[in-house]
């Protein structure tokens, strides 16, 4: 009793071709870690399948030459992010993450495209991302477009892409920081979907200002935020505990505008709280050194 | 205990078993290969309390490659299932009582005809109001589960002037505990298939903790004779109490029955985790007064336990709970009492330690404030209250033997308190707080005051082979091994050298439920009477074969020896034909039942157990005061286990229980209707484990196989509330409900200012 | 089979395997149904146990959340593959000298977590350990004795999680 068909294209024209014409009808198999489990626990079996595995340009890691924008093809593993050099150096923090990111097995079948165009709000990839400013470079049969990270998830589960679309890559500004920092909570050390999760870099001026900061937050919110308000906040100033009090103050009144006082609000409002202090903290230190 | 007196007891041979399992053999019941096998599944019920108006299968059995569905009428003999009381039904007759209460049962030639069945079996429900809650479902006027009532039993022990008692008290401590559902999460979700023998007799192989019981279940519900039905335990990937039911194995029974093909029943572990038993949740209401110096005089104790639809172990359940609720402490005066109710939660069941894990939250809590209100040290106030020989219990009972609960103190004192000096004065960063804690427990080995003997038979075939038959289900935990090795010690033997017959209805008699830690203990006697039996028998003949007195011999290595001159020997082949030949017999079996004395049901007094296992655990945490993340560093956990036969398999028990004790002290909570599958519920992996330090106390049991006792359950018991008395000390501020979860932990910590006040501006 | 079927070639434990299968079907299915393979055992089926671990590529990975047809062009390795003519693999006889084994249905998946890692670090320190097999869900052990055969797998001889490390 088979339901589906396979479709296994060796060029990403082919698959965007296929993507035309059946997007709708189309389950995307990047790593399959996602689908696999969306498809147990009842999604309906479309008819077919596009597995783009075996399209080698989707997964190159490049620098561009001017070093000012790393590419990271949307079929790169968790695995991976995990080894290269590369984003160790341009993108710490995504780095970071692959540490603590579901499991081992998890990782080297998982794609860093799949965990942007799955849209779910606990992605760990996404605050580190996010911290780059991101882009999704999306293809589709009328060519390549740019979707801002930011953009790219309208609420938990829903992303931007249309059927037809295909995550080819992500853009990240590279930087490689004077600080940052990637944390999460779980309710474990390992397999542990994300409660919370965030992504920090800064740099500091010679008086120990800070003077360039990216902010984001994951999890708690049902899409990925950049936390403008409390990277103003930090910006220019010699941080200090009460400026960082002040700016988990700020982040957690943010939070809850977003979310709402739901039941799971009264452990997130000050678990953001501490979070955020938690990896602020040393920042502070770090200033002042 | 020096172990070279024996030859193979106390030696951590290589298990039995372990290679079919590093190979990947097909062993466990989805591996079986069988031609033109039906699979089943059952349609569960959507409501958790309906009656059922009616049930059309109609569309189902149109469905291509669906060869039958079953409903309750189907069952030719008695529909109802329970190991202790009888109150489940196989199939829902007239109403469900659960989210996973069977309503039918289908069978295909696929999985996926036998999954489009259950979705197209229509039910007609009439919607009942329900009640999860215990406490509401003892109120007047609650919806009624069972037509007997909500109550499915009360257990009391009494002794002495509680009133009188609390009366002088210097001290009173009273407090409410609660405990959540917890899954056992075996890694093999249940299994079994069954198909009919040359003879008609219908062979089931099953993922279970009880052949036997299944086998009794099984015949009752088709309504056939003993023989023809057969129960094999296949390969258990583990079970923790919850492969005591009957899973699956009245449905292969069912549908093997009227079809007598091959069939297969796997769950899925959805299902695995809808339809079993779950560890029953607690509400414990416990006070306790103690005088100047920390002598506890007097414990009084409510609790409610949810036992969901289903009775299952809920009444060893309430009973353990009652029995064990002082601890391992003498407590003169004690008014103790433990209520199992009925509730429309997915019924609740034996869980590792039956009630004791969440009566050790509560009295291991109730110890640290005692010590704390009277600024004692934990360890002291353990030490002074601690059981020893002669001491009377609450039921009554004088401990006489093999009281290794002091010891067990006295075991872990020398790194508890270096943790307590060294490891809290370490530097840590400002949102790290490090607390070290400390739990003890004991446990009654064997069923509560009731009979639950073992038998084994050990016979020698012509040629000297010795073959073991037991019915005791080795579910992991290496009994197996254990009873080979007794055998073994008995015979001269290594333990490998006997063959082993295990777990089949046909084969062995009945060893009981591999539960309550009793395996070692009740089996290991039974099985040594049997090999004593039969040794001397073998020196009875090398007597008169060597002509040297009984006393002098030694079984050595298969042959019979003068321990005096060595090279006086016989061996068993010689011997088995000599016996045989005279129509003498080689075959034994052996029997054991615990000495027991019911307990009497309005004051508990009897003896519930002849002997207990005893623990003490302590833990080292370092909690995030900011986020509530709670990381166990450390346990040291010493074990008074009698005799250890294997002392790796005991190390393993104990490690195995500390993992499943970070589990029910911080992560694990089973919500019906959320918890659906393994990503909904944590249990630890290797990041999350401490460093266990294990220590083996051997306070050898006179009534025991070479002094052995157990160690399963109790592995498990002090760990939480170690935990949770290590928690509270990092903080200030205790928990009383499990688990102590993120939120609870950064509850605690907001609570006791650790939150606000962890970085300050230097 | 019906036209949708897809033709996969792999190796699988060293042997050229071809076979047709449904692209729904997941690795895990094609390995024990079709191939008959039983030693990768089903725990959870969405990744969260590690049960069916297999190694496809060198790389360990949830054969139960990877589609059938992702195994073309592979070279897959099973628990079926780590024993040669009956002699265990040395990761299986630290596994039963050192006690790792109780139930035995994580064992499969935790021997392949194991020879994944030292595939690619001989001699792995402790969190490269835990890295590695925190995938792997053990509802029996605790994990230490597990935890120290993979230690003496990868060549270091210390009994237990040792006392210094905690």
């Amino acid at each position: 009793m088979t339901t589906m068909t396979c479709i296994r294209p060796e060029s990403l024209d082919e698959a965007v071709d296929f993507l035309h014409d059946h997007g709708p009808d189309t389950h995307i198999l990047a790593g399959g870690t996602d689908l696999m489990v969306d498809l147990r626990s009842g999604e309906n079996h479309r008819p077919f399948l596009l597995d783009i595995s075996r399209i080698e340009t989707l997964k190159t890691v490049e620098l561009s030459d001017d070093q000012a924008r790393l590419y990271i093809g949307s079929g790169v593993t968790l695995t991976r992010i995990n080894t290269l050099p590369l984003i160790k150096e341009h993108a710490p923090a995504l780095h970071k993450c692959s540490f603590t990111f579901a499991s081992r097995q998890i990782r080297n079948m998982a794609t860093i495209g799949g965990n942007v165009a799955h849209a779910s709000p606990c992605g760990d990839t996404i605050p580190p991302l996010v911290i780059h400013e991101a882009e999704a470079v999306v293809a589709n049969r009328d060519g390549n477009r740019t979707i801002p990270l930011l953009e790219m998830t309208k609420g938990a589960y829903r992303s931007a892409l249309h059927p037809e679309d295909l995550v080819v890559a992500l853009k990240l500004k590279t930087r490689q920081p004077g600080f940052f920092d990637f944390q999460k909570i779980g309710r474990r050390k390992a397999l542990a979907t994300s409660r919370m999760s965030m992504a920090v870099m800064a740099d500091k001026d010679d008086q120990g200002r800070i003077s360039f900061i990216r902010f984001s937050l994951g999890a708690c919110t049902p899409t990925p935020q950049r936390m403008h308000t409390v990277e103003s906040l930090f910006a220019g100033k010699n941080p200090t505990v009460e400026l960082m009090n002040q700016g988990a103050g700020l982040l957690a009144e943010k939070m809850v505008e977003i979310t709402g006082r739901r039941p799971s609000i009264s452990y997130k409002e000050p678990a953001v709280q501490g979070l955020f202090k938690r990896m602020i903290y040393p920042m502070i230190t770090w200033c002042r050194q | 205990m020096s172990n070279d007196r024996y030859h193979t007891v106390g030696k951590s041979i290589f298990r039995r078993g372990a290679k079919e399992r590093l190979t990947g053999k097909p062993i466990f019941c989805a591996d079986m290969e069988l031609e033109n096998v039906l699979y089943l599944k059952a349609v569960r019920s959507r409501h958790p309390h309906a009656g059922i108006l009616g049930i059309d299968t109609t569309a189902a059995l149109s469905i291509p490659d669906v060869v039958q569905v079953f409903t309750a009428k189907d069952i030719p003999g008695k529909n109802l299932m329970g190991i202790i009381n009888k109150d489940q039904p196989l199939l829902a007759e007239d109403k469900v009582r659960s989210l996973a209460d069977p309503v039918a049962l289908v069978a295909a030639r696929t999985p996926q005809a036998a999954e489009l069945a259950v979705a197209a079996v229509s039910v007609d429900y009439d919607p009942l109001p329900a009640v999860f809650d215990p406490e509401e479902a003892l109120a007047p006027g609650a919806p009624k589960i069972h037509a007997k009532g909500n109550v499915l039993v009360q257990k009391k022990v009494r002794r002495g002037d509680v009133a009188a008692a609390f009366e002088k008290a210097h001290t009173i401590v009273e407090k409410t505990y609660r405990t959540s559902a917890i899954e056992h999460t075996y890694l093999e979700p249940d299994a079994g298939v069954g198909f009919p023998d040359e003879d008609g007799t219908l062979v089931i192989y099953a993922s279970t903790q009880n052949p036997h019981y299944d086998h009794k279940e099984v015949v009752s519900l088709l309504g056939v004779e003993d023989h023809a039905v057969r129960i094999i335990q296949a390969a258990t990937g583990g079970g923790f109490g919850s492969k005591l039911d009957m899973n699956v194995q009245g449905f292969i029974g069912l549908a093997l029955y009227h079809l007598k093909q091959p069939v297969r029943y796997v769950y899925t572990r959805e299902e695995a985790y809808l339809a079993t038993a779950k560890r029953h949740p607690f509400v414990i209401h416990m006070k306790t007064g103690a005088d100047e110096t920390g002598r506890i005089t007097a414990m009084q104790m409510k609790a409610v336990c949810n036992t969901g639809a289903y009775g299952s172990y809920g009444i060893a359940v309430a009973s353990r709970a009652a029995v064990h609720a002082t601890g391992p402490y003498a407590i003169d005066n004690v008014d103790l009492e433990c209520t199992a109710v009925y509730t429309n939660h997915p019924f609740c069941g034996a869980m590792r330690g039956f009630g004791t894990p969440q009566m050790a939250l509560a009295h291991e809590s109730q110890m640290d404030i005692h010590a704390r209100a009277l600024d004692m040290d934990p360890l002291e106030i353990r030490v002074l209250n601690g059981v020893k020989k002669g001491t009377v219990t609450a039921t009554g009972q004088e401990l006489v033997h093999s009281i290794g609960f002091q010891d067990c103190l006295a075991a872990v004192t020398p790194e508890y308190r270096k943790a307590g000096t060294d490891w809290l004065s370490e530097p840590t960063p400002p949102h790290i707080r490090r607390g070290v804690g400390i739990a003890g427990m004991w446990y009654g080995i064997g069923n509560t005051g009731v009979q639950n003997p073992s038998t084994a038979r050990v016979a020698m075939d012509r040629n000297g082979q010795v073959t073991l038959f037991t019915g005791c289900a080795d579910i992991g935990q290496g009994s197996t091994t254990i009873l080979s090795q007794i055998a073994g010690e008995a015979l001269g033997l290594d333990a490998m050298d006997i063959h082993v017959v295990v777990a089949d209805t046909k084969y062995t008699t009945n060893a009981g439920a591999t539960s309550a830690s009793r395996q070692t203990y009740i089996s290991g006697n039974a099985v040594k009477q049997a090999a004593d039996k039969l040794a001397d028998v073998l020196l009875t003949e090398a007597v008169n074969y060597l002509k040297v007195k009984k006393a002098d011999l030694r079984l050595e290595n298969g042959s019979v020896r003068d321990a005096r001159h060595p090279e006086k020997q016989v061996g068993f082949v010689r011997l088995a034909s000599r016996i045989l030949d005279k129509g003498g017999e080689l075959s034994w079996q052996g029997y054991f039942d615990p000495e027991t004395v019911p307990l009497d049901p309005e004051t508990g007094d009897g003896i519930p157990y002849t002997t207990y296992a005893f623990a003490c655990h302590a833990a080292c945490v370092e909690v995030d005061v900011l986020t509530g993340e709670t990381s166990v560093r450390r346990v040291i956990a010493a074990h008074d286990v009698g005799k250890a036969i294997h002392p790796e398999n005991v190390i393993g028990q104990i490690c195995g229980g500390v993992a499943m004790g970070v589990g029910f002290a911080l992560m694990e909570a089973f919500v019906p209707g959320e918890t659906i599958s393994m990503n909904d519920y944590h249990i630890p992996t290797a990041a999350d484990m401490p460093c266990v330090i294990p220590i083996i106390v051997e306070a050898a049991e006179p009534s025991g196989p070479f002094g052995a006792k157990g160690v399963g359950e109790p592995a498990l018991i002090p760990t939480a509330p170690a935990i949770v008395n290590a928690v509270s000390n990092a903080l200030g501020k205790r928990i009383y409900a499990l688990p102590a979860s993120l939120e609870r932990v950064l509850d605690a910590s907001i609570a006791s200012g650790h939150f606000n006040n962890c970085y300050q501006e230097s | 089979m019906t036209q949708t079927s897809v033709t996969v070639k792999f190796t699988l434990n060293g042997k050229e395997t071809v076979k047709d299968i449904s692209p729904e079907q997941s690795a895990l299915q094609v390995i024990r149904d079709e191939l008959g393979m039983k030693g990768t055992k089903e725990g959870c089926g969405i990744g969260e146990c590690g049960a069916c671990t297999i190694e496809v590529n060198n790389q360990a990975v949830n054969a139960c959340l990877m589609f059938g047809v992702q195994l073309d062009g592979c070279r897959v390795m099973t628990v079926e593959g780590l024993a040669e003519e009956g002699r265990l693999h040395p990761i299986q006889e630290k596994f039963l000298a050192g006690h790792a084994v109780q139930c035995g249905f994580c064992t499969p998946g935790l021997l392949m977590s194991t020879h994944a890692l030292l595939g690619e670090n001989a001699e792995p320190d402790d969190s490269q350990i835990v890295q590695a097999i925190s995938g792997n869900i053990c509802r029996c052990t605790g994990y230490q004795q597990i935890f120290s055969s993979v230690r003496a797998a990868g060549g270091q001889h210390v009994q237990g999680r040792g006392q210094e490390d905690c």
